[in-house]
């Protein structure tokens, strides 16, 4: 089974799975110019983030060329993102 | 790059070439229908507005809408005594340099009179509407209004952000997009405001989107501007983890490009580019703003599917996932769960969708006009929303 995942701008650090993948599995990002694989760390429900690249504590996580939310915790290639490793930014 | 359009007196070309006969009021629905069942070929635009706490919200659109280029010629019907008076707006309509008439019932004999002197004026139109040509035009002259609704987990990671290159490209080429449903834009304040043009829209901006902010309360959901998550559990689910990411999938139809003005419901853009535009996230009302503002087209998103257009107006619509699109295949014109199939990338369905419409605004019919989905309405405003809460606090 190929599980794919969804990357919207070329800034940005994770991807959006298209269907649940299980903990261990390769994930295939199509983007325009190669297709980066990557092995998810955990399962990742359908419709949630993976991220594409490691994410230091405090650092941005970033889809759609902008900043959704900061890292609570150190995040490596191939975590799954979502509220408990992601908090919001301080807005300017 | 350019498009085939019809020419219009004050240099503005439309996609579609209608005459349209408007009622300025409910009353004189009925002499409207009886002239679009008379003259086939006409579009019979009816809504309830123009009397009384309707008035106000009549007298802003309706001339924005019959000032549109989609309409060749414009006939308006009314009963005499409403607030929204049809020598008034067809005063404002004139403006534009288009032909306008109008018939009001109480001074034109009443209704069989009315229809038949209505149906006279409206074959004229009609003839000479059919006279016209398309010309070739360059793509500064075509506006597009962005919309969604029926949204999915997936609107925001295929169909909009497709949308939203296909809206970069006509931008590119000196076009304008009408982003609407501000209401939905809360939490990307920040970072709608760096895209920006001008410290003056920036300003905007902020004012707009606190207003959609507003708007969301009054309807009791916890979106607030900053607060925690401020998702619904739903989207949490879904893995939308907070209200940045959630609004950044809906604007995402408006691309990267910058603002270049915020306008009210309604209000015609004085630049080109990417405008902000006061609307609700009521999919036909919102329509009718652009509308209203200038759009020829509107490019459409959705996860669930919708049949919606709106009269005189091509609306494309681009859905999300395979599923939804092989649920109701008849209904939408672009499949942008090619993406999630791993058939297309982003780029080629927004490259897919810039043609389709240009192809579409030289004539080629989009679904909702082949399915004959043929709405008009305008915004609801004054009355139930703010009432409503005025009743919750005052009776309860």
């Amino acid at each position: 089974m190929e599980y794919r995942a969804v990357k919207i701008t070329s800034r940005d650090n994770v991807a959006v799975v298209v269907q649940a993948v299980p903990r261990g599995e390769p994930v295939i990002i199509a983007t325009d110019k190669n297709a980066l694989k990557l092995t998810a760390n955990e399962d990742v429900p359908a419709g949630h983030k993976i991220a594409l690249a490691p994410i230091k504590q405090g650092g941005g996580v970033v889809r759609y060329g902008e900043i959704i939310g900061l890292a609570t915790r150190s995040i490596r290639q191939g975590d799954w993102i979502h509220i408990h490793n992601m908090a919001l930014p301080q807005e300017n | 790059m350019h498009f085939y359009g019809y020419p219009r007196e004050n240099g503005t070309y439309g996609v579609r070439n209608n005459v349209a006969v408007i009622s300025t009021v409910i009353c004189a629905n009925g002499v409207v229908d009886a002239i679009g069942r008379k003259v086939p070929g006409v579009l019979a635009m009816t809504h309830d507005h123009g009397c009384g706490a309707t008035a106000e919200i009549a007298v802003r659109t309706l001339p924005g809408i019959a000032a549109n280029p989609n309409y060749a010629a414009v006939l308006l019907v009314g009963l005499g005594c409403e607030g929204a008076q049809a020598p008034v707006l067809a005063r404002e309509i004139a403006k534009s340099g288009k032909w306008v008439e109008y018939l009001v019932i109480q001074d034109n004999g009443g209704t069989s009179e009315t229809i038949r002197k209505g149906a006279a004026i409206a074959r004229k139109m009609l003839t000479k509407a059919r006279q016209e040509k398309r010309v070739l035009a360059g793509l500064e002259n075509l506006t597009i209004g962005l919309e969604c609704g029926g949204s999915d987990a997936f609107s925001g990671v295929t169909a909009n952000p497709a949308v939203g290159i296909a809206s970069d490209m006509l931008i590119a080429q000196g076009g304008t997009a009408i982003i609407a449903e501000i209401t939905e834009m809360v939490g990307t304040t920040h970072i709608l405001k760096k895209r920006a043009a001008t410290p003056e829209v920036a300003r905007k901006v902020e004012a707009y989107v606190a207003l959609g902010a507003e708007a969301d309360s009054w309807r009791a959901e916890p979106v607030a501007e900053g607060n925690t998550h401020t998702v619904a559990p739903g989207n949490l689910a879904g893995g939308l983890s907070n209200i940045i990411e959630k609004s950044l999938g809906c604007i995402a139809k408006g691309g990267q490009s910058p603002v270049a003005d915020c306008v009210p419901y309604a209000v015609k853009p004085s630049t080109k580019g990417l405008i902000i535009m006061e609307t609700d996230g009521y999919d036909i009302e919102s329509i009718a703003g652009m509308v209203a503002g200038g759009a020829q087209i509107i490019l459409f998103t959705s996860g669930r599917g919708t049949p919606t257009g709106f009269m005189g107006i091509p609306v494309i619509k681009v859905i999300s996932n395979s599923l939804a699109y092989n649920k109701m295949p008849g209904d939408i014109d672009i499949n942008a769960g090619e993406i999630l199939d791993g058939v297309k990338t982003v780029k080629e369905v927004g490259r897919d969708i810039f043609d389709l419409m240009l192809r579409v605004a030289g004539g080629e019919v989009a679904r909702a006009e082949a399915n004959r989905q043929e709405q008009f309405s305008l915004r609801q405003e004054g009355f139930p929303y703010p009432s409503l809460r005025d009743i919750a606090r005052n009776c309860l």
